[in-house]
């Protein structure tokens, strides 16, 4: 094919591709619909936030918060576990009455719960954070 | 190409965003790149519903392959455009399968017919005389003359070399001369 012919066939085609260009065809509302749907189902997750509401099953330390109502629900008793904790620590030399007293605090029975102002000392933190024994 | 004023941030930068679960961002993605795939579905099926459907398939593989998409490696236009020629061959591929007494006859363009559309709508003459088309040089020439892209893009969307573009684009642009002055017999078919 010598270049005049190809040049002929430019020329010839040349309003031709012009006006398929200008007609071409336009995605409808509906085309463009279905295709964010497919979108939206295809989405990568972002990963959970700290926001994120609902209860999850969860173990140890967080199942227990939980019931609480999360971290802020519990500040308080963080607060007084932690400090339980130290006192316990600080001022028993002998761990049976630790238990002792601990349990006394926990049934509201006599002496024990009024002179120690424990919350749950180490054996409930135990607990708490999921060790066993 | 297509402007879109709306969103001055590249494909790349909307589909990474589309990839962090960004809703604004596959719009302006859908908006942007879902004409480019119909445009070019159409051309080579023939077919609005055709073409629609696979403008949808192509821009679902597209959502798909954000998470693992590498900015820069390729132009997402690129890939899309692959993307839709390639499923668009698997249609035309499936037509021929069927019997041959049902299957439409894309190549029987009767001149007389083409010359009346000729008068009375060039772009549908255009279409129908891209239809008679071996698939390979319609796709090329619907590529470089209606979609712009320069060789080496098109080598790269059709899996070949440039200078099989070239060659596709030349025999095509003469297959169409040809259909679009109602000479059958230059495209190689016997008798009319």
């Amino acid at each position: 094919m010598t270049g005049s012919e190809m040049e002929r066939d430019d020329t010839t085609l040349a309003d031709f591709f012009a006006a398929a260009r200008d007609a071409a065809p336009a995605p409808s509302d509906a085309l463009i619909a279905r295709i964010l749907a497919d979108a939206e189902a295809a989405m990568p997750r972002r990963a959970e936030g700290p926001a994120r509401p609902g209860p999850e099953p969860r173990r140890g330390v967080l199942a227990w918060l939980g019931a609480f109502g999360g971290w802020g629900g519990v500040g308080g008793l963080a607060t007084a576990t932690l400090a339980g904790l130290w006192f316990g620590y600080a001022g028993l030399s002998d761990p049976s009455s630790l238990a002792a007293s601990v349990s006394a605090a926990l049934t509201g029975g006599g002496t024990a719960a009024e002179t120690t102002d424990l919350l749950p000392g180490g054996e409930t933190v135990a607990l708490v954070a999921g060790w066993e024994g | 190409m297509p402007f879109d004023a709306e969103d001055s941030r590249s494909d790349d930068a909307l589909l990474a965003l589309y990839g962090q679960g960004d809703r604004p961002a596959a719009r302006a993605l859908a908006l942007r790149l879902t004409p480019l795939a119909l445009r070019v579905a159409q051309r080579m099926l023939g077919d609005r519903a055709e073409a629609e459907d696979v403008a949808q398939e192509a821009m679902l593989r597209l959502w798909r392959a954000a998470p693992g998409w590498q900015p820069g490696a390729a132009k997402v236009t690129t890939w899309l455009y692959r993307v839709v020629v390639n499923l668009a061959t698997d249609r035309l591929r499936r037509r021929r399968a069927v019997p041959l007494d049902e299957a439409p006859e894309p190549e029987d363009g009767r001149p007389g017919a083409l010359a009346g559309l000729i008068e009375a709508d060039r772009a549908a003459a255009l279409q129908s005389a891209l239809m008679a088309l071996p698939e390979r040089q319609r796709e090329a020439v619907v590529l470089r003359h209606l979609e712009g892209l320069a060789n080496p893009e098109i080598a790269t969307v059709m899996g070949v070399g440039v200078e099989a573009v070239e060659s596709l684009v030349a025999r095509g642009k003469r297959g169409l001369v040809a259909v679009l002055a109602g000479r059958r017999g230059d495209l190689g078919y016997d008798g009319e």
